[in-house]
């Protein structure tokens, strides 16, 4: 509905100034953009790594949350964090449809995912990550997480 | 009427609505006449005929329909907002902002709130832009007249000179080489007039001086357009109605604090709305067209979702 008119302005904010560790990759359309974060301070797990994101918008975007997924190539591991799957599905209330808000943005969702890396310090998956990963044919979107622990 | 009529009539409409269903909208048309045939009371069998009209692009028709099926029914959002859109489309802007007010109004009056603010808000913005359009149209072509004019004379000007000049050159008044400089000094002074002229047609213009961005205060935090029709939360903030009611229906709570939030809590941001309309009134052109790429979803007419 008002989806690519509101990707449109966020895009041109993006192109216009980031926060740093964040940077726009790519976003030839307004179905699925490409974002690349690293985290800012010395945290000795994510140190000299660049993690990619893959954004997936609805057309009912923004009222729906987006999808997103850290991807997997040579240059960009799957950060460790004991609420990111191996394959890059992230667990995170923010992306939930009961925690989603309007009010987030491409780049808030990049600030939120930076902070909860920067304030992690196991070197983990989640519990089940391997069945998870080899079992789940699901779409991130609807999988219903359960949030057990809010400390992380 | 004749008893039996009124079950034939609705049998007809049912026939229409699967033709329409189907992109048959000439079919659908006939059966809805013949549906009114049977009973003319009916400001259901009127409405249903304006859309499929309005497919048909038989915009006489579908006015005459909206009207008589408000005549019967009163509150007839149906009936506006189609009236709306054929009005638009035979260029009536002043017409169809008021119908398209009226769709609205009754649309966010109504008991059950539905998604159909937001696709009636649009068409109301589209009436306002067609006016704003044919105002700014008119401005354009009286102000293009007097700098047209304006830099005719300046020219006939230059070109007396030129001739003067070079009939003195003739008349050995003045040397060959004298002549051909004051000629090249004179194009240029009339060069830099005509730039002059332009360079304060376009200052007087307050279009390019203007920054054109909305101020934030305007903006909508979930479309981050222009807000319209703003209400307010519990904690302050404001948002355009339609879409912040799309988000009540799926999560009943305020987007920023989270708290519970029902469509009731809600009220108009009246000195807000008269911020934004006064803006829209001296911007309204570039911002509505600020939708950077925007891909049009929707076909041609827009519709509502079935009540």
């Amino acid at each position: 509905m008002f989806a690519s008119k509101r990707l449109g302005k966020e895009l041109s904010k993006l192109q216009q100034n980031l926060p740093p560790g964040i940077t726009l990759v790519e976003a030839e359309n307004f179905s699925e953009w490409t974002m690349d974060i690293r985290v800012v301070d010395e945290n000795p797990l994510y140190a000299g790594e660049i993690y990619r994101l893959k954004f997936s918008f609805s057309t009912s975007y923004p009222i729906e949350p987006p999808e997103v997924v850290f991807t997997q190539d040579d240059a960009h591991p799957i950060p460790w964090h004991p609420h990111i799957y191996s394959n890059g599905i992230i667990c995170l209330d923010l992306l939930d449809r009961q925690g989603w808000s309007p009010v987030h943005n491409v780049e808030s969702i990049c600030i939120s995912l930076q902070s909860m890396l920067t304030s992690n310090t196991k070197k983990e998956r989640p519990p089940g990550d391997e069945d998870f990963v080899r079992y789940n044919k699901q779409r991130p979107r609807d999988i219903s997480f359960v949030f057990h622990d809010n400390q992380v | 009427m004749p008893p039996g009529n009124e079950y034939a009539a609705e049998q007809l409409k049912t026939q229409g609505n699967n033709h329409f269903k189907n992109g048959e909208y000439g079919e659908a048309e006939t059966l809805y006449s013949q549906a009114v045939q049977k009973n003319s009371k009916n400001p259901l069998l009127f409405t249903n005929r304006a859309n499929a009209r309005l497919k048909l692009e038989r915009w006489e028709g579908v006015i005459d329909d909206c009207l008589r099926s408000i005549e019967l029914m009163r509150e007839n959002m149906k009936g506006f907002f189609y009236l709306a859109q054929a009005q638009l489309a035979i260029n009536h802007p002043n017409e169809a902002l008021s119908s398209a007010l009226m769709a609205y109004e009754l649309c966010v009056s109504s008991r059950q709130q539905t998604s159909n603010a937001a696709t009636i808000s649009a068409l109301v913005l589209k009436c306002k832009k067609a006016k704003w359009d044919i105002r700014e149209r008119e401005r354009i072509r009286r102000r293009a007249d007097l700098l047209s004019d304006l830099e005719q004379k300046l020219e006939e000007g230059y070109k007396r000179t030129v001739s003067d000049l070079e009939d003195r050159v003739e008349a050995g008044e003045v040397g060959a080489v004298e002549g051909s400089e004051e000629k090249a000094s004179l194009k240029t002074d009339f060069e830099k007039k005509v730039g002059d002229l332009r360079t304060a047609f376009a200052l007087s213009d307050p279009e390019h001086l203007e920054k054109r961005e909305v101020p934030d205060y305007l903006v909508d935090g979930i479309t981050f357009e222009i807000m319209h029709d703003p209400v307010v939360t519990r904690n302050g903030r404001s948002y355009e109605r339609a879409t912040l009611i799309e988000h009540l229906k799926r999560n009943p709570t305020d987007p920023l604090t989270r708290e519970p939030l029902r469509i009731e809590d809600l009220r108009p941001n009246i000195a807000l709305k008269e911020a934004c309309t006064e803006f829209m009134e001296k911007n309204e052109g570039w911002v509505y067209d600020c939708g950077d790429g925007e891909v049009d979803v929707n076909t041609r007419w827009a519709h509502l979702s079935s009540s």
